[in-house]
């Protein structure tokens, strides 16, 4: 084991449980506001496991695009919480029972396949931050790109959907009605 | 091997935390945050994979972007889908949701 | 043959006419008759000078209608058409104060047709066609006043008699042309052995019932209660001749077992209907029951082996009968009735009328020398000589006896009396027509003689039968004009009033019986009739308890099938909750059901 497996897997760990601790916090609070942001640590935390695992790019984009999205999430809980800040102390779960035992049966079962399947080689090194960058740009451009486009089209379409459902509904005139 | 084991692990627990708050929470917003949870755990798995197994081949970065992508898009819709019932109805929570019942 | 055929034609035609027009009727019936009369005269004198003639007409396939003038169907044509074209004369006067006149005349003339018809048929056919209108038109004419009480019964009485022995005739003729292979009746009556015995006798039950012989004479009393002109052609002359005619026409064929009946059935009929005759207290039913008596007479002279001597008879009483009743229509006209308690004294009224019945009625008696003499005569001396001369010789004098004995008695009737001085509306044509029979019923003697010659046969003659029946006849005149009825008939009178009812009479012996069968078997219909619709309404119901368990059992099927369906489909609901967190677990456990399949799918692999 060199001393780059074991700095790898260190921090990969301890982001780790940082990103499940701070999952933990976002269902256990009752605070919108604190749910928000620990879900912005988790999700930042993910992002240092990226760039642990040296996809610089991805974690760069991921950190990035999580900060953004929890800052406007955050906006958007406060608009439409009824308890924005927690202090009333009401339980806001349903079907507990079922929910616990359906997410430990799925964390099980993917442990168990992450233990007990046998997954070949492991690869020792990654290419360089410069190199996957220009790597991942060519393997858009040349491999990928029905992909690219399709999500571009894709995206393009869910913003006029959000767009269109988010519009205040204008009251309709009817012909006849009284002026 | 252990690293990536590791990695698994994580993903893993977070796919799980997930699950459980996606059904559990009463709240558009919760759920879409659960969601989003389980999402990083997929991705978690994805880049472990990516990074431990095939390095060399980078459609596996690839499925990484698609993923993010389609985490904000969900984000969007679902906000666009809750400002909607929030107009109409006030609130939404998700308990009240009652108007497809068949 | 055309002239002979005008015959029918003519007055045929004037029935047709008189219909259509409902004007002139009467003028129109008498030319109709005339000149049937000329036919059938101008015929008569061919056919005497040798002329014989046939025709063929198309009838039924393989039978056709036949007519033919030979020596006896001419005479009797003659005889028929004299008879007619005097009483249509008659009727003139007769009906002159009547409504319907077309009705009464276009009959009279169709009957005349239909006489012609039965009288020159050449083939059964046409026999049988033309024996069956004339009883229509009996029926018709005896009916003719149908809104008095007791016309419609009469006719209808009259009909059902005659008709119902006509199924004689129909035997007889079907027995014989399945003999002979055809319909002509000179081809038929060359059969022999049994079945001209059977022919022979089913043959005389039709004739016995025309001819108002015993035990089938009821109708012709009853018949009585047509008017006087049909009573004078149809029930003295023409129609109870026509029984007489077809015994006359088939005697060839009859063998000597049904002579022997038809002969005493004539002389049974002689006596029962003589005594009848002395004892009715109506002129018109007392000549009625003389005509029996005399058709009697011609039967007995069949019977006993000349049907010349019927023949003869026929012609004779014919002239006769129809005088005596045109002389009693006067009385009608004359007192308003014919029942002789209003007729007393009404000869000296009517003098003349008087006389000229007085002289037909001797005719009757057989005084010589009137024709009735020589006719009687004839008679007598065939059942003197005839095989049963034993049996039908007295049967004959005992006739000839009662024969004066009603006429005088009814001749004394008419006389004592009162007379009213009264006036009859018609009296010229009436008294015309009795003139000119009252005539030939007198003088007809002379022509029997040629007569028979012409019929190619003897006239039975005898002084000892000639001798025998002018004493009976004298006898009885004197009878009749000196004791009264009651005294003459003595102890059978009992019996003659009763009509000679014997066992309870056709009503007891016959119509009761076949009432009571008649209402069995209406029960007994009735009840088959109970029990079809039972078994028909029995399985109507068990049709019903089928269905109605069929449709429960299906519509249960169905029903339970649709329940089934509902409750499934009412607990697939709960899972449509709508509610979004249920959803996703839905999707969740799909989710982890697909993924387990695709790793098994894959470990398997």
């Amino acid at each position: 084991m060199t001393v780059q497996t074991v700095l790898q897997t260190f921090f990969l760990a301890f982001f780790g449980l940082a990103a499940i601790w701070f999952a933990v916090v976002v269902f256990r609070t009752s605070s919108m506001v604190r749910s928000a942001l620990a879900l912005l640590f988790s999700q930042t935390a993910i992002g240092a496991m990226f760039l642990a695992m040296q996809a610089e790019f991805l974690g760069v984009l991921q950190i990035m695009m999580m900060a953004t999205e929890m800052a406007i999430m955050a906006i958007f809980m406060v608009m439409y919480m009824m308890d924005p800040g927690g202090l009333g102390e009401m339980d806001m779960t349903h079907q507990k029972r079922l929910s616990q035992v359906a997410g430990v049966v799925g964390a099980v079962a993917a442990l168990v396949v992450a233990f007990f399947a046998g997954w070949g080689p492991v690869a020792g090194s990654a290419p360089g931050a410069f190199e996957q960058t220009r790597l991942l740009g060519l393997e858009i451009m040349e491999r990928s790109m029905l992909i690219f486009e399709t999500a571009g089209v894709t995206i393009l379409t869910a913003m006029i959907a959000a767009t269109a459902t988010a519009i205040a509904v204008r009251e309709v005139r009817k012909r006849g009605e009284g002026e | 091997m252990i690293t990536l084991v590791v990695a698994l692990a994580v993903g893993a627990a977070l796919f799980g935390i997930g699950l459980y708050g996606a059904l559990s929470q009463t709240n558009l917003v919760m759920i879409m945050m659960g969601v989003e949870v389980m999402l990083g755990g997929a991705m978690v798995n994805l880049v472990a994979f990516w990074r431990f197994l095939h390095p060399e081949v980078f459609s596996g970065q690839m499925f990484v972007l698609v993923v993010m992508t389609v985490m904000a898009l969900e984000m969007a819709v679902g906000f666009g889908i809750g400002t909607s019932r929030f107009r109409s109805v006030g609130s939404v929570e998700m308990e009240e949701a009652r108007e497809l019942k068949g | 043959m055309t002239v002979a055929a005008l015959a029918i034609l003519g007055p045929l035609a004037v029935a047709a006419a008189i219909l259509l027009l409902r004007r002139g009727a009467a003028a129109l019936a008498v030319t109709g008759s005339s000149l049937g009369l000329l036919a059938a005269g101008f015929t008569l004198a061919r056919v005497a000078g040798g002329a014989r003639y046939e025709a063929t007409l198309p009838g039924l396939p393989e039978f056709p209608l036949r007519l033919v003038a030979d020596p006896l169907t001419a005479t009797l044509s003659t005889v028929v058409a004299v008879v007619g074209a005097l009483v249509m004369l008659y009727a003139v006067g007769y009906m002159g104060e009547e409504h319907d006149k077309p009705r009464f005349y276009a009959g009279m003339s169709f009957f005349v047709a239909a006489m012609q018809a039965l009288v020159l048929a050449g083939d059964w056919v046409l026999l049988l066609g033309a024996w069956e209108l004339i009883g229509l038109s009996s029926y018709l004419l005896i009916g003719f006043w149908y809104e008095r009480e007791g016309v419609a019964s009469a006719a209808t009485r009259a009909f059902l008699y005659t008709r119902t022995a006509d199924l004689g005739l129909y035997a007889g003729i079907f027995v014989l042309v399945t003999q002979a292979g055809t319909t002509e009746i000179s081809e038929t009556l060359q059969t022999g052995g049994a079945a001209a015995l059977v022919a022979g006798l089913l043959l005389l039950v039709a004739a016995a019932s025309k001819s108002a012989q015993t035990p089938l004479s009821g109708w012709l009393q009853d018949a009585m209660a047509g008017p006087t002109p049909v009573s004078a052609l149809l029930h003295s002359a023409t129609l109870v001749a026509a029984g007489a005619i077809l015994m006359i026409r088939t005697s060839p064929l009859l063998p000597q077992g049904v002579l022997l009946v038809a002969g005493l059935l004539g002389g049974i009929t002689i006596l029962v209907s003589g005594l009848t005759a002395v004892a009715e207290s109506d002129l018109k039913r007392l000549l009625a029951a003389s005509t029996s008596s005399q058709y009697g007479f011609m039967l007995l002279a069949v019977g006993a082996g000349s049907p010349v001597a019927a023949a003869l008879h026929l012609a004779a009483h014919a002239t006769i009968k129809s005088s005596l009743f045109l002389g009693a229509g006067i009385f009608q006209h004359a007192r308003g009735s014919t029942g002789f308690d209003d007729l007393g004294g009404v000869g000296r009224d009517r003098r003349l009328v008087f006389y000229g019945f007085v002289i037909s009625g001797l005719a009757l008696a057989g005084v010589p020398p009137l024709s009735g003499f020589f006719s009687k005569d004839a008679i007598i001396a065939a059942s003197f000589d005839s095989p049963y001369a034993a049996l039908f010789g007295p049967l004959a004098l005992a006739g000839t006896l009662l024969t004066g004995a009603y006429v005088a008695r009814a001749v004394r009737l008419l006389w004592r009396g009162e007379g009213r001085s009264e006036s009859v509306s018609g009296a010229r044509w009436m008294g015309a027509a009795l003139a000119a029979l009252v005539a030939l019923a007198a003088t007809l003697g002379l022509a029997l003689g040629p007569l028979a010659s012409l019929l190619a046969s003897e006239l039975p003659e005898g002084l000892l039968g000639a001798a025998l029946g002018l004493l009976a006849g004298l006898a009885g005149l004197a009878l009749g004009w000196f004791v009264p009825a009651g005294r003459l008939l003595g102890p059978a009178r009992e019996v003659v009033g009763r009509g000679f009812r014997i066992g309870g009479g056709f009503d007891g012996l016959v119509a009761r019986p076949a009432l009571a069968l008649g209402r069995a078997a209406d029960t007994f219909d009735r009840g088959i009739h109970a029990v079809a619709i039972a078994v028909g309404q029995g399985t109507m119901d068990v049709a019903l308890a089928l269905r109605i368990t069929d449709e429960r059992g299906i519509d249960g099927l169905i029903a339970a099938l649709v329940r089934g369906t509902r409750n499934l489909g009412g607990r697939a609901r709960g899972l449509q909750s709508g509610l979004v967190h249920k959803e996703l677990v839905l999707a969740v456990v799909g989710g982890a059901a697909i993924l387990v399949f695709a790793a098994a799918a894959a470990l398997g692999a």
